[in-house]
């Protein structure tokens, strides 16, 4: 009964569309790029993290070996401690950003003067490409003639130099610290959008009734914002390609694999190892790990909406 | 009485202050790297690696500058064509993701259809290949096809890149504006075409502009996809040219700050300018009220 | 060359290729209409000498086209992507002597295609280097790489200095000429966090490349006749050990783990390193006040002996290559002879990199005669050049680099001892050449 309802409305609405339904003709050309670009290499992965696959000897893509790879990765501790050392990486810098972003936005909401200016340079991290991103902050990390250390030493902190890329927890750090602030912006920028599109009745309300700041942001404005600060921690979490980017030229991995992850280990198998089949056998189960994310903030995002009253 | 109103005031003038504060400080932290790129690019080497740091620069030029354009053979590297390639792929990918985006986004925010929450979240899974695992696949289709080092080749990609994300954004603003509104302009005898474009576009806008920004910025930095699928001045974007400053053993930082700063300057531009729409989505957004 | 007779025997040449090598004064002959398609490495440092492609084209008749030009580690991602896709459609590739031995069979034998006094003017370990099986697969162009020692000169002329030195060790204070002498004087130098004296490159191909030409004057082998690992002997944990106990005595940065080649003339260009065994490509970067801060200062020294007497130097050369799916060999062979001759490489190399051919060597040290630091440079390397040799030619070079130097890493951080790390990384290149069916 609901269901034909509906779909009178529907018929009335679109009733200037031709014959197809109006949302698969909006969403046409979405699935037919991403099908072409996305959908139709991966198979092609997928069929090859059956086979032994090495670049340079293309005949061994024809080659199967079931899930030979597969059971190669499970007993591989290597690659078990990269896995481990990325869901850390993700969960911490996705949290901080988050935090981060969200203070930042506030702030830059509240300026009363140049809202322009602000908003530019809360945007500036994002102008600068991942590699570029790499290449600075390994300048600025370095132990000898580092700006960090040296400023550190200027100051006075340290009279010694520290090994910010060498120590494990310190080149977890300086990666993190890279990572945040090449990313922060894209929070600030998304909740800072949320912000403007607010509307301000509801802040009106709040005040004449008495709450106090933390009240109005907790009942009001964050219920509001938190439909895009899930959107923009999946978009994040799902933006692998950045920070390994900035992996690679920092650390790529090392010392000793002291920061290895996934996406570096899969990197230098697939090219400088050229053995792309385990590669990509490596890249379907780190791909479970994204997955995994994404489902999780989706559905956040989803009860965040139906909190705000969007239909879903 | 009116000393609670001297607290009250003196309390908010401290708050405005550590606002002030807190603003400029996170700021500086924000610029600093960045400051530190364009600096080096006009400080000779000796300085930019000196130890004890030299922190006032004692010598600034734009060696670096004028060795970039002065050709390639001569320290040069052919900045006008990738220059001219990233503009071009940049720009032609940010606008048909957001087209695409628009429409899919308006699908999903309007209308109601069997298997929506799992289209969407298959659409958004989509990004969820690392691109380790789709950049050679997408190698072979493309050599197949023969779109390697076209402008063609990476702006699909580039496409498929920001959709799920442009879908995203601009169906997460189009739910911000009242449905109501564009029934009432139906209503008034609006077309649904006209409704959109008149008033739900107009209230979208700070969306539609922010997930444009974000398209282009990430099509502009692109690396690893531009890197495999590019080849020569043909499509070669402006992040892969920052390799031409590495060789085998050395590395001119200088020279990549430098080009850096050419990468920057037309992003940074762009994005002063879209503000504008962010905050004029904000007014028209008023309107209603 | 003679471009008149070239030119007349043209017509004679495109009949007489093919089956039989082409004479010397034929080069660089005419190919009226042929096409090339070739893949460049990239980057400033080498592209002055793609200028001279014009000039070929214009003696030739032929064209060139250049599908892409990219840096080293790129270009051999798109060779291994182009091999896997089967699209090596093109002619003429940058090669390297490291890279080499990971295409097999794409590259056809040089020798069969230029004539044999040409192939001769070459340094002949240059040319051993890019022999693989039997096959010339590249002519080398003036980027020839091997290490010397670069060292800060006012330190052995300050006299306190000399004194404290002999006093603790009982000798003079002299640029090093053994390993065992760099090891002592970094460690009397280093001053952390403001002095070191010396570094290494600690991470991925480098730190293992150090470690094999470490290995090799300690007296050792990599591989050994039968090309198994055999890195994990007691010269091998002599070699490893040099790197760990400079690092235990704090004798190098800190990061050096962390540390490739930029990092490395970076660091000795601050004037914060004593010693540093590095590539020729920064000899004038640091020679120039406005890059380095020892500008003037910089003495170099062909590398030190090891302790089984000799000096070993890792190297590499770049160079160019015909494929064997190249429809017009021999105009392909004419371009990468053309790259390749005297007057390219002396045009390479009087930017600073080092030649390949016997007389360019000569023309370059002749050259260079009224400026004594380019003459010592000079001197160091071409004296450094005799030791020189490249890596093992296996296809597995690469991948069993990428297993060893995590576990010399850890060797050197402590992670390991010295014996256990190389225990590990030779099981495990052992596994890999095993699964390669090469054991």
């Amino acid at each position: 009964m609901s269901a034909t309802a509906r779909e009178e409305i529907l018929e009335q609405r679109s009733i200037r569309l031709p014959r197809l339904p109006a949302p698969v003709l909006l969403l046409m050309p979405a699935i037919v790029v991403l099908a072409a670009v996305v959908i139709v290499p991966l198979c092609l992965s997928l069929y090859s993290s059956f086979t032994p696959f090495r670049l340079t000897k293309p005949e061994t893509f024809f080659v199967f070996i079931g899930l030979r790879n597969y059971a190669n990765l499970l007993a591989d501790w290597d690659f078990w401690a990269a896995f481990g050392r990325t869901v850390l990486l993700l969960t911490v810098a996705l949290n901080l950003e988050m935090l981060l972003g969200l203070g930042l936005a506030l702030m830059v909401e509240k300026a009363t003067r140049g809202q322009r200016i602000l908003r530019t340079l809360l945007m500036f991290p994002m102008m600068f490409s991942p590699i570029l991103v790499g290449f600075q902050f390994k300048f600025m990390f370095n132990d000898n003639i580092g700006l960090v250390n040296n400023a550190l030493q200027a100051l006075g902190i340290t009279g010694t130099a520290i090994p910010w890329l060498i120590e494990g927890h310190l080149a977890f750090i300086a990666i993190l610290v890279a990572e945040i602030w090449s990313a922060t912006a894209v929070f600030a920028i998304l909740i800072l959008a949320g912000l403007l599109a607010m509307p301000k009745e509801p802040l009106e309300a709040a005040r004449v009734d008495g709450c106090t700041p933390w009240q109005t942001f907790r009942y009001v404005t964050w219920p509001f914002i938190m439909p895009f600060a899930y959107i923009a921690m999946t978009i994040r979490s799902l933006d692998v390609a950045r920070a390994y980017d900035i992996v690679k030229i920092m650390t790529d991995g090392g010392p000793a694999k002291r920061t290895e992850l996934l996406w570096t280990l899969i990197s230098r198998t697939a090219y400088s190892d050229a053995k792309m089949g385990l590669a990509n056998a490596m890249a379907y189960v780190s791909i479970l790990l994204s997955i995994l994310f994404t489902v999780y903030f989706f559905r956040k995002l989803a009860a965040a909406r139906t909190q705000i009253g969007a239909e879903w | 009485m009116r000393d609670e109103n001297a607290s009250h005031r003196l309390k908010r003038r401290l708050l405005k202050l550590a606002h002030a504060a807190g603003l400029f400080a996170a700021m500086t932290i924000i610029c600093m790297p960045g400051l530190w790129i364009v600096l080096s690019s006009l400080r000779p080497t000796v300085e930019i690696m000196a130890k004890p740091p030299a922190w006032i620069p004692q010598e600034l030029s734009l060696d670096a500058y004028v060795a970039m354009f002065s050709g390639v053979g001569k320290g040069g590297i052919p900045v006008l064509e990738y220059f001219r390639n990233s503009l071009i792929i940049s720009v032609t990918s940010t606008v048909v993701a957001i087209a695409v985006g628009m429409a899919g986004g308006y699908a999903f925010a309007r209308y109601r259809f069997r298997g929506k929450s799992g289209l969407f979240l298959g659409l958004m899974l989509t990004r969820t290949v690392p691109g380790i695992a789709l950049s050679l696949p997408l190698f072979f289709v493309y050599a197949r096809l023969g779109i390697i080092d076209t402008h063609f080749g990476l702006i699909m990609a580039y496409v498929a890149l920001n959709v799920p994300f442009t879908i995203w954004l601009i169906d997460g603003f189009f739910r911000q504006v009242p449905k109501d509104l564009a029934e009432a302009a139906q209503i008034d005898g609006c077309t649904r075409w006209q409704a959109f474009w008149q008033v739900e576009f107009p209230l979208a806008g700070p969306g539609i502009a922010s997930a444009g920004i974000f398209a282009f910025l990430t099509s502009w930095n692109e690396f690893a996809l531009a890197s495999q699928l590019t080849r020569s001045v043909n499509s070669k974007t402006l992040p892969v040219g920052l390799l031409d400053y590495t060789a085998e053993f050395t590395i001119d930082w200088r020279g990549m700050c430098a080009l850096a700063v050419v990468m920057i300057i037309p992003a940074l531009t762009l994005t002063f300018i879209v503000q504008k729409h962010l905050v004029s989505g904000l007014t028209s957004g008023a309107v209603k009220g | 060359m003679n471009r008149l007779l070239s030119g007349v025997s043209a017509g004679v040449l495109l009949i007489a290729v093919g089956s039989s090598a082409a004479l010397a004064a034929d080069l660089p002959g005419k190919f009226e209409g042929v096409t090339i398609d070739a893949k460049l490495i990239g980057g400033q440092q080498y592209e002055a000498l793609y200028t001279r492609i014009g000039e070929w084209e214009k003696l030739t008749g032929a064209k060139v086209n250049v599908l892409s030009k990219k840096n080293h580690f790129e270009l051999d991602k798109e060779i291994k992507s182009d091999i896997a896709s089967g699209s090596v459609t093109w002619c003429v590739g940058s090669n390297h002597s490291s890279f080499a031995p990971q295409y097999p069979g794409i590259y056809t034998d040089l020798s069969k295609l230029l004539p044999k006094e040409e192939i001769d003017a070459f340094v002949q370990a240059n040319i051993k280097a890019s022999t693989l099986d039997g096959k010339l697969v590249m002519l080398p162009r003036a980027q020839f790489d091997v290490s010397a020692l670069y060292y800060q000169k006012s330190l052995y002329q300050d006299e306190a200095k000399k004194k404290a030195y002999k006093e603790k060790y009982g000798e003079d204070l002299t640029p090093p000429d053994t390993w065992d002498e760099v090891a002592k004087q970094a460690e009397f130098f280093a001053n952390p966090p403001d002095f070191y004296g010396t570094q290494y490159a600690g991470k991925e191909e480098a730190i293992n490349g150090r470690f094999y030409e470490m290995l090799v004057a300690e007296g050792g082998e990599y591989l050994d006749k039968d090309g198994k690992p055999a890195f994990n002997s007691e010269a091998g944990v002599r070699a490893l050990d040099w790197f760990v106990n400079l690092y235990k005595a704090k004798a190098v940065p800190a990061g050096t783990t962390n540390y490739l080649w930029d990092d490395l003339g970076q660091g000795f260009a601050s004037g914060t390193v004593a010693l540093n065994l590095d590539w020729p490509g920064w000899a004038s970067f640091f020679n120039d006040p406005k890059s380095s801060k020892v500008a003037g200062n910089v003495g170099v020294k062909v590398q030190p002996k090891g302790s089984s007497g000799t000096r070993t130097g890792w190297s590499g050369h770049h160079g160019f290559s015909v494929t064997e799916n190249c429809a017009n060999k021999e105009a392909a062979a004419s371009l990468v002879w053309w790259l390749t001759n005297e007057d390219s490489q002396k045009l390479e190399a009087a930017n600073g990199p080092l030649p390949t051919r016997t007389a360019v060597w000569e023309w370059d040290i002749e050259q260079a005669k009224a400026d004594p630091y380019k003459t010592e440079v000079l001197q160091a390397f071409q004296e450094a050049a005799q030791h020189a040799f490249p890596v093992p030619q296996t296809a597995e070079w690469i991948e069993i680099s990428n297993a060893v130097y995590p576990e010399l890493q850890a060797a050197i951080l402590g992670d390991k001892t010295s014996k256990q790390a190389l225990d590990d990384a030779a099981a495990k290149a052992t596994g890999i050449l095993q699964e390669a069916g090469k054991l």
